[in-house]
């Protein structure tokens, strides 16, 4: 009907906008995480002491830090430790996540139940807390804060895919597919997650943008990624007895964080509104 | 007023997550490689302080014992002691604890004095440039790391306009207030990111809501309307965030007690990681859960209160 | 004192991606003091919008045209802070579902009283009192103690008991009830209508009455305007109009009706639906459900006309449809 043409040609260009923006700033930061010696003008830890402390030029555009390191070169190179972060951050607590959400919404009952009490002890804990509580008995770095935040991550997308399987479960292809005799784990996999994937996807969007924060704030705190690793939030650690004389160093690090996890969060937005489902 | 009876199920309800805080600092510091014990007392300890440890921890009973020694310990208010310091963990947490209260507070006070204003400008011009312009400063200010906002305004309000002090705590409540305002605007711009996204959908909801209607139809004031009617019932919607925002606050102070350097537990969190100090780690990391699973309990008991609906 | 209510060319339009909507589409009618009119139509037929543009509850970005006239001013033109002072006081309102025009978290002595803050000068004191006296005179038993008592603590009926308290803390000059029955059980519909009849008759209060009930236009309503794709198809005095419909559409209506006493034959009933908002027919919006079209149906819309003594019809064929009454 020309009614819904005219619907979705209003609706078309406002969509890909913030999916456009997002992608465009993540393929981006995925080019200079790939192949930062293809991009970075200088190596990010080289020293060079006859510029030291210089501020942003042409020779280098974000300046340099007190051991004459390029700014921009250490941002650039830290794309590739901060996106691992974001992936790694993320990618087990969301698989895992999303397969306890299945079973618990799919078996329904008893399980749900359990799970809600489980969910409900678990969101009391201060994330942030017991992350760094956990990262301080194993000791700083990468490997465990990716333990840290796994262990605790997986529980936000199994209460969205339980709550989104458990509503799925109701409806009647799920009752027919069963009446044509597939096995529990068929019809879970193949006929119920696609359904309510999308909702995962769009948190784990929103979910790697906190994971970066995250991760820079540990490296900020020296108990993330460790020095002379390029990440954000060292480089931004780095900085900040020259605050007030050499801005640059920390200003611009901090930048990258803030545009990687809007990239993210449009990402995650332009998702959400092209998988809404359509009236 | 939620019922008697309301209050005693909310709070019977804390016991399964009292147990699993209890539970997961006890695991904790067992998931130290090697002897719990010298995690428990440092590794310069005396021979004769080893078997007084020993004993006083059950370290040489089942697991379980050990766990029903440390429940006890915590339940008359044992929280160990500080291997660094030498001290009991409970008075350092009781000596550092008030700082990080007052910044907590104060960021939800600017927090919330900057979401309302804001979520009500951004609701009612839905679509236009305000609204927009509103929603993309917080969605930015989402994006940014605590440490950063921190930084940026201790640098420019702190070291180069010389408006406030760059860091520390005061003897008296306005020394305080003034040391502690550039970290609370740092957490509470956070806060009032999140608070505002929230609030405004709530507020957008309850505007097309019939009882608003209702209430202009009846010839109210619009600003009787915004307030009693929409604003009343869109921050009761918005209530259910305090706990987890208490949570994220705490979680916050911590990073930014470390940036201001404000004598508060999240620092002592920070220098007892660095000190590999387990014990405060241990009591912290309980303190805080306790914290916020208070902050959980006052959620529910205020919206209870406000909200007839919940059940009494 | 008493005031006439005159709509005049009343037009409500939504501005949409498929172009302006138009709800409701030149609707006249009047109102005299103390008179009940009905207002009914099929759901989508306007009859909801037209009551709440008259009240300028319309939300952006809905636009509203025309006059509403009331005692010779024209609300649509009034300032906001005059037209506040107005609303609930001369003209008040009574939605179809208390339970979402109630505010669930305020007492419905809260709710009251801030009308009666609104509009009178009395007393917190007085102001209870007059609350009190409010939900007996709607009927509700033990007033004193339901004050504090919030919506969902009240059943349906006395939920909508108690909107009406609401409604008449202004003590209005005219009513608009938006379905007040709609929402509730049969017997209970029956109190209410009965309710309201009383209070006209205590207040002198006029009425109008949305609804899509025949039955309720029947058992209360003075005079009824029939509703169809946003535009008054007929309207007269209720007896006149249902012993000789003179539009096709109402003809249906009522014949879709079971009445009461008369033998038991098949119903009437009108083929189709009404259309969409985005849909409107050319000509009569009625004439592809019409067994009475011709082709100027089609291609024009009928004016409104004077077809009998205070009877008017938009419709081409209104002779027609009077004359084949008894073949019904």
């Amino acid at each position: 009907m020309s009614g819904t043409q005219a619907v979705r040609a209003l609706r078309l260009p406002r969509i890909p906008l913030t999916l456009a923006a997002g992608i465009a700033i993540l393929l981006v930061a995925l080019v200079l995480a790939a192949v930062p010696q293809l991009v970075a003008p200088y190596s990010p830890t080289a020293f060079d002491y006859k510029a030291i402390l210089k501020g942003p030029s042409l020779a280098h555009p974000f300046g340099t830090d007190n051991f004459g390191r390029d700014i921009l070169s250490r941002t650039i190179w830290a794309y590739r430790v901060d996106l691992q972060i974001a992936l790694f951050g993320t990618i087990f607590a969301a698989v895992f996540g999303t397969l306890v959400g299945a079973v618990v919404g799919y078996v329904g009952g008893w399980a749900e139940i359990v799970f809600g009490r489980v969910v409900d002890m678990i969101v009391t804990f201060p994330f942030l807390v017991l992350v760094i509580a956990i990262v301080a008995v194993l000791g700083p770095g990468l490997l465990n804060l990716y333990i840290a935040v796994s262990a605790v991550g997986w529980i936000y997308y199994a209460r969205i895919v339980a709550a989104g399987v458990a509503v799925q479960r109701r409806l009647d292809y799920a009752a027919a597919a069963r009446v044509l005799g597939y096995s529990t784990p068929r019809i879970v996999l193949r006929h119920l997650l696609p359904n309510v994937v999308s909702a995962a996807l769009v948190f784990w969007m929103t979910d790697m943008a906190l994971c970066i924060l995250l991760g820079s704030s540990l490296g900020y705190l020296g108990l993330g990624a460790q020095p002379p690793a390029a990440e954000w939030g060292v480089l931004i650690a780095d900085g900040k007895n020259y605050m007030s004389t050499a801005w640059w160093i920390s200003i611009f690090p901090g930048l990258a964080i803030v545009t990687t996890g809007l990239g993210f969060s449009l990402l995650g937005d332009g998702l959400a509104d092209l998988l809404r489902p359509r009236r | 007023m939620p019922s008697l009876g309301y209050v005693v199920r909310r709070v019977l309800q804390m016991v399964p997550t009292l147990v699993f805080i209890l539970v997961v600092t006890f695991v904790l510091v067992r998931l130290l490689p090697g002897d719990p014990l010298s995690a428990i007392a440092g590794d310069r300890v005396t021979d004769a302080q080893v078997a007084q440890a020993r004993a006083a921890y059950g370290l040489d009973e089942p697991l379980l014992t050990q766990f029903l020694i440390y429940v006890r310990h915590v339940a008359t208010g044992d929280l160990g002691r500080s291997i660094v310091v030498q001290a009991p963990v409970r008075n350092l947490v009781t000596e550092r604890l008030p700082p990080t209260l007052m910044l907590t507070a104060m960021s939800v006070l600017i927090g919330v004095g900057l979401a309302v204003p804001l979520a009500f400008a951004s609701a009612l011009r839905r679509g236009r440039a305000a609204d927009f312009a509103i929603r993309a400063g917080a969605q930015i200010s989402l994006s940014m790391p605590v440490f950063y906002i921190g930084l940026v305004l201790l640098t420019v309000f702190a070291a180069q306009l010389r408006w406030f002090p760059v860091g520390g705590y005061g003897d008296d409540w306005g020394e305080r207030a003034y040391h502690l305002f550039l970290p609370a605007v740092t957490l509470g711009v956070s806060l009032a990111a999140i608070l505002m996204r929230n609030l405004r959908a709530a507020i957008i909801e309850v505007l097309g809501a019939e009882y608003v209607d209702f209430a202009r139809a009846k010839g109210l004031a619009t600003r009787v309307v915004l307030l009693r009617h929409v604003l009343r019932n869109a921050l009761i919607s918005t209530l259910a965030l305090l706990g987890p925002t208490v949570g994220a606050l705490l979680g916050g102070a911590v990073i930014t007690e470390s940036v201001f350097a404000i004598p508060g537990i999240g620092r002592l969190m920070i220098e007892s990681i660095y000190g590999r100090d387990y014990p405060v780690i241990q009591g912290l990391t309980l303190i805080l859960a306790l914290l916020v699973s208070l902050a959980f309990l006052v959620t529910d008991l205020i919206q209870a209160a406000l909200d007839p609906r919940v059940a009494r | 004192m008493a005031r006439a209510l005159s709509v005049r060319g009343l037009s409500t339009v939504f501005p949409s991606p498929q172009g302006m909507l138009t709800a409701v589409d030149g609707v006249d009618f009047d109102l005299a003091p103390g008179e009940i009119l009905g207002l009914v139509g099929e759901s989508g037929s306007g009859k909801s919008v037209t009551l709440r543009s008259i009240l300028r509850l319309v939300h952006a970005p809905g636009r509203v045209t025309g006059q509403v006239l009331w005692g010779g001013r024209d609300l649509l033109a009034l300032g906001e802070s005059e037209f506040r002072k107005l609303r609930g006081r001369e003209i008040a309102t009574v939605f179809q579902e208390p339970m979402t025009a109630l505010n669930p978290v305020l007492t419905i002595g809260r709710q009251i009283d801030e009308s009666l803050r609104a509009h009178t000068r009395l007393d917190r004191r007085a102001r209870r009192a007059r609350a009190i006296e409010l939900l007996d005179l709607v009927g509700i038993p033990a007033p004193g103690t339901r004050l504090g008592d919030f919506p969902h603590q009240f059943s349906g009926g006395m939920r909508q008991r108690a909107m009406i308290a609401v409604a008449l803390a202004g003590e209005p000059e005219l009513l608009l009830a938006d379905e007040p029955t709609t929402a509730l059980d049969v017997t209970i519909q029956d109190q209410i209508l009965k309710l309201l009849l009383g209070l006209r008759a205590r207040t002198g209060m006029g009425m109008v009455l949305v609804t899509h009930d025949l039955g309720v236009v029947a058992q209360s309503c003075d005079r009824v305007a029939v509703m169809y794709a946003g535009r008054i198809a007929e309207s007269g005095p209720v007896a006149a109009v249902f012993a000789e419909p003179r539009h096709a559409y109402t003809r249906g209506l009522i014949g879709s009706v079971p009445r009461a006493g008369t033998e038991r034959r098949p119903l009437l009933s009108i083929e189709g639906t009404p259309p969409g908002l985005g849909e409107r027919p050319s000509g009569c919006a009625f004439h592809p459900r019409c067994g009475f079209a011709t082709d100027i149906c089609r291609t024009a819309a009928p004016p409104m006309e004077n077809v009998a003594p205070d009877r008017l019809s938009a419709c081409w064929n209104h002779a027609a449809v009077a004359a084949a009454r008894e073949a019904a």
